[in-house]
This record gives C-alpha cells, structure tokens and sequence, in this order.
C-alpha cells in the first residue's frame, strides 16, 4: 500500500533539534510564533525562502522537510508530464520530438 | 486545511495518566513523527477525546495502539476512557490494537528491560529523540514524572511493531531480539 506522507515534518525536526516554536519564530527573523505553529499544524505553506530557511535551521533538504507536499506536487507534474507526452505523440515525429518524449518518459517513470 | 489519506503504516500510540495522556506517533518502526503529552486538568472524558481526535485528524494514522486494561490495576475512569478511545477510534476508521503490560514486560525482557524505568531507558535508547524527554530515576516517595507517559506509550507501540507476524514487519537489524525470543508468533 502506498504510505501518505505528512505534508511536512517540520515538527519532527524542531523537536528532535530542542528548538521552541519561538526560537524558530525568532530565526526567520520574526517575533510571531503563529507562523511556524501554523506551517506545523499544516493550515498553511511557507512561501519558497522561509522554507529554505527551515531547511537550513533544521538542516534537513527542503524534500524532505517538506516530504508530503513534494509527493502530491511530483504525482501533479507527472500526470502534466503524461498529458503532454500524449499530445506530442501525436504530432510529427522529428528529433527534437523525440528528445522531449524521451524526457518525459523519464519524468512519468521516476 | 487540506483533507488527507489515513497512511496505513502510520501508528498512534496512546497511554492516559491521572493528568492528561502522552501520545507517540510513528512513521515506521524506527521514525518518530511526532510525541508528547496532553494535560487535561480536570479529568473530563471529553476533553481527553476532543485532544484525541484532534491528535487522529492531524496525523491520519492507520493504527491506534492502547493498552488492554485487563488484568492491570487500572482505575475505573482510565478503564472507561481506553474503551471510549477504542469507540472514537473505531468510529474514525482506525485499526485499533490493545496490548496488555504483561506482553510489554515480555518484549522488554529480551532488551533486558524490567521495571518501568528499565524499559523507559531501553525505549530512549531505541529512540534517541525521545532522550531528552527520560524522567529522572523515580524515588519511592516520588510522584511519577508527566512525561513517563511518552515512554509508555511508545512502549505500547514498539511491542506492537515487534509482535507484528514476520512477513509484516519492517523492523532494522539494530531493533531485531535475539532469536529465543517471545516476539514472533504473538498474533494480535
């Protein structure tokens, strides 16, 4: 069966490392605990630099930091992936076709 | 927020106390997602639900794991509120295993584990994020510390992810017992 991954570990981490929701706060350069609660309660998703800076805070890749949204966005890119390696099959073959297929071949298979 | 899918593999592990309960929740065998404990101050059954319901909408877990208050000497109100999680937890669609101490006791044997501060140490030491968390050593004239809770219920858990059949199990080599151990064919 597949395993559905929490959209981010974020709490995991902070606790494994000793770190309080206000210490992470004060890190992204704020004095709101809210945000981090909030990103910990999964209501809402830093935006792409306070996510690189949880990453670098808790010295984790922002992949796996972020393990369940990385899976739902890579299932989304990989059905666009199908999609449009469907519709360029249908067209006229050349090589630059041909590359791109190739390509997404490899994107629909990871 | 963003409703999720139950992982089946993922495990809540709860334990009540006279003040709240802890909780433990496991990605795998050796992968914590999250652990604690919630204080309820005033004993209320359905504050201790509402928390537990809350902790099952957070993390989507596939297993509820509680101990089996058969044969313990459990008071009647933590008695009452194991089978009321067992109801909340079947009405969510979880799997529910209840586990009782004498297997715990049984699994911790092989770790060469015996009284409750033995098989919290041996916890810590399977699962180092909880270190930080050890009560110190209790004295007899001392009241248990909150958060023994946590290694209770992370005790439950791992007894549940060692007695699992074989072919079931997911267990690292560093977790694995000695072979003469009690752990394989317990069937749950």
């Amino acid at each position: 069966m597949a395993s559905h991954k929490l959209p981010n570990y974020l709490r995991q981490h902070r606790k494994h490392l000793g770190f309080s929701q206000r210490d992470i706060a004060f890190l992204l350069g704020g004095r709101n605990v809210s945000r981090p609660c909030r990103y910990e309660h999964f209501s809402c998703t830093p935006v792409l630099r306070t996510a690189l800076a949880l990453a670098v805070i808790l010295r984790v890749p922002v992949q796996e930091l972020f393990s369940g949204e990385y899976q739902e966005i890579e299932s989304v890119v990989r059905r666009q992936a199908q999609r449009l390696r469907d519709r360029l099959t249908t067209e006229q073959p050349d090589e630059r076709r041909s590359r791109k297929l190739a390509q997404l071949r490899v994107i629909c298979e990871r | 927020m963003r409703s999720r899918n139950p992982d089946p593999k993922r495990v809540l592990s709860i334990d009540p106390t006279s003040r709240g309960f802890g909780f433990v929740v496991f990605e795998s065998p050796t992968t914590l997602a999250d652990w604690g404990c919630k204080a309820i101050r005033q004993q209320d059954e359905a504050k201790t639900l509402a928390k537990v319901l809350e902790l099952i909408h957070h993390y989507r877990p596939g297993i509820m794991v509680l101990e089996d208050y058969k044969g313990s000497r459990r008071c009647a109100r933590v008695q009452n509120l194991l089978d009321a999680v067992c109801r909340l937890a079947t009405t969510e669609g979880l799997k529910t295993r209840c586990i009782p101490v004498l297997r715990v006791k049984k699994v911790f044997l092989t770790f060469r584990a015996r009284t409750k501060d033995e098989i919290a140490h041996s916890v810590a030491q399977q699962l180092p994020e909880l270190a930080p968390e050890l009560p110190r050593y209790r004295k007899p004239w001392m009241s248990e510390g909150s958060q023994m809770a946590i290694f209770d219920a992370a005790a439950l858990a791992l007894t549940y992810f060692h007695s699992r059949p074989l072919r079931n199990r997911n267990v690292p080599k560093q977790l694995r017992t000695e072979p003469n151990s009690c752990l394989v064919s317990d069937s749950l």
